[in-house]
């Protein structure tokens, strides 16, 4: 039995691995151009992952878009269209907009009597 | 010309969809991409591992962002599919393949290269391979493998510690 340290073991083994590795192949590289050839798609395609997120991208946009060009529902109005039309107030009242269809008052008074409205 | 400028023409021909230009970075890299299959998964494989990762590059060619590197970027891609194919082929090999060390009087020549590889993980065996046969850096296996130079480093560490084992009888 052979006594070699582990050094010269891997050697010799790695020495076997490049015979093993270069002996040729069953297929020569013209042939397997050939089959290779013969079994490629129509055309060379962008990476499934990109066109899905192009895709995903595109989505985006049209819902972004068709959501910025609807129609608004009748008579509603942005909380500074709101604040615009509303009637004049004295200087008492506390006007706190909630939405485009609601608005409340309050009315400060000094005798603790509190008027309150929603409009 | 260069040999990377000639792979670049070839790889932006194929792009524009040139068959004959793929055609020839097949026969160009084909020798090299199957002994990295013979490594990794063995000799009954490798050919139709090497042949359908051919297909899948021609289909992702787009995705090849250095055009000169269009051999690393094949390699992985055979590389990945290796992986693929022993794990459709785990525990085939070992028992096919390997004898018991203890009964050889020289363990060194009665184990082949491969009855060798095949007691390695994977990325062992690319790892020699890669090493020893193509004769490539650290810097240069690391994106075929998708590790770092360093990982490389360590796993050719642990594959040669392996191989002594297995050659002087001590399984792996």
């Amino acid at each position: 039995m052979k006594t070699l340290d582990d050094e010269a073991l891997v050697q010799s083994f790695e020495e076997r691995l490049r015979t093993h590795a270069r002996r040729p192949g069953a297929t020569s590289a013209s042939v397997a151009r050939t089959r290779v050839l013969a079994r490629l798609p129509e055309a060379s395609r962008p990476v499934p992952w990109m066109r899905l997120a192009a895709a995903a991208a595109l989505v985006v946009v049209l819902i972004v878009a068709v959501w910025l060009g609807s129609p608004r529902p009748a008579g509603e109005r942005t909380a500074g269209q709101t604040l615009a039309f509303a009637p004049a107030l004295g200087p008492n009242v506390v006007t706190w907009v909630i939405d485009s269809r609601t608005t409340v008052y309050f009315v400060l008074s000094r005798d603790g009597s509190e008027t309150r409205g929603v409009s | 010309m260069s040999v990377e400028t000639t792979t670049a023409d070839l790889v932006h021909a194929a792009l524009a969809g040139s068959r004959d230009a793929f055609g020839s970075l097949v026969e160009s890299h084909w020798d090299r991409l199957v002994r990295l299959a013979r490594s990794v998964v063995g000799d009954a494989e490798a050919e139709d591992v090497v042949q359908d990762s051919l297909v899948v590059a021609w289909t992702r060619l787009a995705g090849l962002s250095d055009p000169q590197r269009f051999g690393a970027w094949a390699s992985r891609i055979v590389f990945r599919r290796c992986l693929r194919a022993n794990r459709r082929q785990r525990g085939r090999v070992a028992l096919d393949a390997i004898p018991e060390p203890s009964q050889a009087r020289d363990p060194e020549a009665a184990l082949s290269a491969w009855q060798v590889l095949a007691r390695l993980a994977p990325r062992q065996r690319a790892v020699l391979h890669l090493t020893a046969v193509e004769g490539m850096t650290d810097a240069e296996i690391a994106p075929v493998l998708g590790i770092t130079p360093a990982s490389v480093r360590a796993h050719r560490r642990r594959a040669r510690a392996a191989v002594a084992r297995i050659v002087r009888g001590g399984g792996s």
